[in-house]
């Protein structure tokens, strides 16, 4: 499903260059669940981005289905974005001014849902998540878990082939983060895509393969044994 | 979508209520500045546009080169050239001619009594007479009789429906029933038409015949002389299409090179199409008033800059509040929003606050409506929501503020890349917006303070020709106007005696005019021995010997002219003596003005300079002589310490015992010398309305900066305090930036200002010099008033506890 071929990125100002991934080399395959790991500066967040097309690569190549998209302009990166990628980010980004109904509903805005059928996936979504009795209500008004719950809702309302999962856990405590693991895990488990990057041992072993990273290189990859 | 983008707007509004209340006041303010401006600019730049031919009509003018003078301008045509022009000018589809006249118009009783109904024509009414091709030419709406037969004939009165209903009732009634004008002249009904329109610069309570006016000639003044010129002798035509005034002009060029070919004066007739009758203010013409396309055009500058600056407000909160919604711009995109999705949920909230502003600018013009009349001419019945026209213009104005105010920052949130959105590293790359924001607010306080500077400018001036000298006594000086039939004449001293009964009355004259009333009468004239007459006329006030103690004149040399019915004896003032080149003005006594080239006037003293027309004219060399023909107006003197309505009732009733007939209409000079002034005062108003607004826009624009820049510098705040920091330190600091930028925009604000004003000045012939604490004042008062707007988030954001601010780092 995804693959690079001598990816990097560099970040350039005024007197400073910065090589966050350095000729990166990789290969996910439908299904996989796979798990980023290594130091803070090493590039991770970095790779989920370029990856996740809401960061282009400064050189390499980076094909998804196939297809070379890691040079296509903005327009049609979001399209490819909208209906094929859901993120899920440590700082949960939801919309301040919207309600949890609305943050889940909007994916499915730009995808053009008619509006029953999005009523009907926001509210199965928000069942499956135990969050339907919050739907009114805004995000400052949930627990860091509830909002990741919301934000992981939102990632999969289009029933997106991969999800990117940056530090997914980083903000909540480990009953709230165990929660979201496990919702993650279930949702590899039927059939999609994940990739997610930590710096939680405990969390990466949820997946079926750690990749580990530094200094913007991959240095080593590793298969772990299924949870579930 | 929309519903979407429509919710996240009024969610975002709500939650950022100082930047959604500048934004909106700012947006309110501008478009009831604009609204009103509008209102002002429809009113006028609609004159004389309801005339079914107005683009075909226009009245034949006339341009006078003069040595001493330069260029005159005037729009009288002399009786013999209207013959000419009527057979000489084949563009001329139709010509008519028209002489104004003002009368007073009374019903006789069929008993030989008192008139059983008299009316003076209103203050801003002029009557003409003419012929029936005025009809062709103005196409005025018959709603009785057969008045352009009728003008064919003397003796008749053709009355609009407001005058028909106020002798008789209703149209019907008027027709037939027999009027009479200034006790002299019989006219009978013979046909009723509809009011002029309102927006014309015609209006006119009745017509009569030409053949009446021939019929009556002395009594109204009709010369048929080549030499006599009467600003109320005029000549409108139609042509056959528009475009022939240039043909037209030649071929009066060529007439007019014939006709005064053997005098000294240089006079030219050209034509002045009826599109620039209200505008073109060299030339006079019978309307209330009018306004210079460049005066409407600076207003329509200053609405347009009150609306962008309103704009700018809107487009620098919305910059300054990028960061704020960069993270939200970032999970949009992520989520796969387009730019254009984008820029049409920002554009939804602009358009959310423009559409509130709009109607409550509505609401906010509306209820200015009384200050609109202190500014223009606009009458009061005109409403705004009741016009299409201004719908159509609020709607041009919602859409052009949504583009103007809304797209740059709509364009700019929008273009924020996703990765950076999300990291809030997008206040980096707004950051270029920074130095916009500064050139905003100093365009902002350019305008603000050049309006500031102009409204000073203008009040000075006022306060200006308020204080100086006239030259004559103006206080409790009650003037009404009086017929010059012969039989009115016959009493002017009876009536003078019986006034003079009256306690509080102290003098009486008769005169053509007060000494300050706009009225130019010009003569030719010769001094002494000179063989030749002088190149430059002399302006005549024809008055009688009580003159010069009613209105306090002042005389250098000599004394005042003994009573007489006509011109034997005259005064002069002290601009005649200089311009004549007397040293002396004792020299004068006893020598002889030769008159029109030969009426002889001696003259028995100078009298000191005093205003005859508003301080816009220089003084101009005056003779005052007696001249019964000429009293239209009765000047009395009250004692000081005599209660003026008390006083004016007892001079009516004294008027109506001795005049009968006549409508008693008088005003206290000192009222009618202000309304000198009402152009100015008007400018003055609108100075310092629209200076006032575009002052607080600015400041509002300010304030919500302010707000701005404090909440971005919390942290630096926050640690400056930590190490010692005073508050009134961080005021400054906070300060300092925004203040340095009004005086930028006082720098910029003042010759402009100075260049647009010192133009105004120009047209006055006193004037005051345009002083530099002017510019100072304005300086000061517009950093008092942004250092005020700005303390308040200055001030607080120095009294925060720093341990807040930079805990939450």
């Amino acid at each position: 499903m995804i693959r690079t071929e001598n990816l990097s990125k560099i970040y350039q100002t005024d007197e400073v260059e910065t090589t966050a991934l350095n000729e990166v080399n990789i290969e996910i395959k439908q299904g996989e669940f796979v798990s980023v790991m290594g130091p803070s500066g090493c590039g991770k967040s970095t790779l989920l981005n370029v990856l996740g097309m809401i960061d282009g690569p400064s050189s390499g190549s980076y094909f998804f289905n196939d297809e070379e998209i890691g040079h296509l302009p903005e327009r049609k990166r979001s399209n490819i974005r909208k209906y094929n990628l859901g993120f899920v980010f440590q700082s949960f980004n939801l919309i301040d001014e919207l309600s949890v109904y609305e943050n889940v509903e909007l994916p499915m805005l730009y995808t053009k849902v008619p509006s029953a059928e999005r009523k009907k996936r926001v509210e199965e979504l928000l069942e499956g998540m135990n969050i339907m009795h919050r739907r009114n209500h805004f995000p400052q008004q949930l627990s860091g878990g509830q909002q990741q719950r919301v934000a992981v809702a939102r990632a999969i309302v289009n029933n997106p082939k991969l999800i990117l999962a940056d530090e997914p856990t980083g903000n909540l405590d480990s009953s709230n983060g165990d929660d979201v693991m496990k919702i993650l895990a279930e949702l590899n488990a039927s059939g999609t895509t994940i990739l997610m990057v930590t710096h939680s041992q405990y969390c990466a072993e949820f997946g079926n393969r750690i990749i580990r990273m530094l200094d913007g290189q991959v240095v080593t990859e590793n298969v772990v044994k299924q949870y579930l | 979508m929309f519903k979407n983008h429509l919710k996240i707007a009024v969610r975002t509004l709500l939650k950022n209520k100082i930047y959604t209340l500048v934004t909106f006041l700012g947006l309110t303010i501008g478009v009831a500045s604009a609204l009103l401006i509008f209102r002002m600019l429809e009113f006028e730049l609609s004159f004389n546009q309801q005339f079914t031919n107005h683009d075909r009509i226009v009245r034949v003018v006339a341009t006078q080169e003069s040595p001493d003078e330069g260029e005159n301008f005037n729009v009288c045509t002399p009786i013999p050239v209207m013959d000419m022009l009527d057979e000489g000018i084949p563009q001329f589809e139709q010509m008519a001619r028209i002489k104004e006249f003002w009368v007073t118009l009374a019903q006789p009783d069929p008993n030989g009594g008192p008139p059983l109904q008299k009316f003076n024509m209103g203050e801003f009414e002029t009557a003409y007479f003419t012929e029936p091709e005025f009809f062709d030419i103005f196409q005025p709406l018959i709603l009785a009789g057969d008045p352009v037969t009728a003008l064919t004939e003397p003796n008749v009165i053709i009355l609009t429906e407001t005058w028909a209903n106020k002798f008789f009732g209703s149209t019907e009634k008027a027709m037939g029933q027999e009027l009479i004008m200034d006790n002299v002249v019989p006219v009978v009904v013979k046909g009723v038409i509809a009011d002029f329109p309102g927006q014309s610069d015609f209006p006119i309570p009745f017509l009569s015949s030409w053949e009446t006016l021939k019929s009556y000639r002395e009594h109204f003044f009709f010369e048929e002389s080549i030499h006599s010129c009467s600003s109320n002798n005029q000549v409108y035509a139609l042509l056959h299409n528009p475009g022939q005034l240039e043909a037209v002009n030649k071929e009066l060029k060529k007439i007019s090179e014939e006709l005064y070919s053997d005098r000294e004066t240089n006079r030219t007739h050209i034509l002045q199409p009826l599109s620039e009758l209200h505008y073109d203010e060299r030339f006079g013409h019978s309307g209330r008033h009018q306004i210079s396309r460049s005066r409407l055009r600076i207003l329509g500058i200053v609405g347009i800059l009150i609306l962008i600056m309103a704009c700018f407000n809107f487009i620098n909160l919305a910059t300054a509040q990028a960061t704020l919604r960069a993270k939200e711009v970032g999970v949009r995109k992520t989520l796969g929003s387009s730019r254009g999705q984008l820029i049409a949920q920002f554009m939804t909230e602009t358009g959310l606050i423009v559409l509130g502003a709009v109607s409550l600018g509505l609401v906010v013009a509306t209820l200015c409506q009384p200050f609109l009349q202190q500014i223009s001419y606009v009458p009061e019945g005109l409403t705004f929501v009741g016009d299409p026209k201004i719908w159509v213009f609020l709607i041009l104005v919602a859409l052009l503020v949504t583009l103007l105010a809304g797209l740059y920052p709509a364009t700019v949130l929008a273009g924020f890349q996703p990765i950076r959105a999300l990291k809030s590293q997008a206040l980096e790359s707004s950051r270029g917006t920074v130095s916009l924001r500064k050139v905003l607010v100093v365009l902002q306080f350019v305008v603000a303070q050049a309006l500031v500077i102009g409204a000073i400018i203008t009040l000075l001036q006022l306060q200006y020709i308020r204080s100086r000298e006239l030259g004559f006594s103006q206080d409790l000086v009650y003037t009404f106007g009086i017929n010059t039939d012969s039989s009115s004449i016959a009493r002017q001293d009876v009536l003078k005696s019986e006034l003079l009964k009256i306690p509080v009355v102290e003098q009486v004259s008769y005169s053509s005019d007060a000494p300050m009333s706009g009225n130019t009468w010009m003569s030719n004239f010769g001094y002494a021995s000179r063989p030749e007459d002088e190149e430059y006329g002399i302006t005549l006030r024809f008055c009688d010997a009580d003159y010069q103690k009613t209105f306090n004149l002042e005389l250098v040399a000599g004394k005042w002219f003994e009573p007489s019915d006509t011109i034997r004896q005259g005064v002069v003032n002290m601009t005649l003596i200089q311009k004549l080149g007397i040293e002396d003005p004792q020299e004068a006594i006893g020598q002889v003005i030769r008159l029109g080239g030969s009426r002889r006037v001696e003259i028995t003293g100078v009298s000191t300079d005093f205003h005859t027309h508003s301080l816009r004219q220089a003084h101009q060399p005056i003779l005052l002589v007696p001249r019964k023909i000429y009293y239209w107006e009765t000047g009395v003197k009250f004692r000081s310490g005599s209660k003026p309505a008390e006083s004016v009732a007892a001079i009516k009733q004294a008027f109506d015992k001795v005049m009968p007939e006549q409508v008693f209409m008088g005003r206290f000079l000192d009222e009618r010398i202000k309304q000198f002034y009402e152009d100015e005062n008007r400018l003055a108003a609108t100075c310092r309305g629209f200076g006032l607004l575009a002052i607080l826009i600015s400041c509002l624009g300010l304030f919500g900066l302010a707000a701005h820049a404090a909440q971005q510098r919390v942290k630096e705040i926050g640690v400056r305090k930590v190490l010692g920091a005073s508050t009134l330190g961080i005021v400054g600091l906070l300060s300092k930036d925004f203040l340095k930028l009004v005086i930028l925009a006082l720098v910029l604000a003042a010759p402009i200002a100075w260049y647009f004003m010192k133009n105004w000045l120009d047209s006055f012939a006193y004037r005051i010099d345009i002083e530099w604490w002017v510019f100072a004042i304005t300086g000061i008062l517009a950093l008092f008033i942004a250092f005020l707007t700005i303390s308040y988030q200055s001030f607080r954001a120095a009294l925060a506890n720093p341990i807040e601010s930079l805990k939450s780092e």
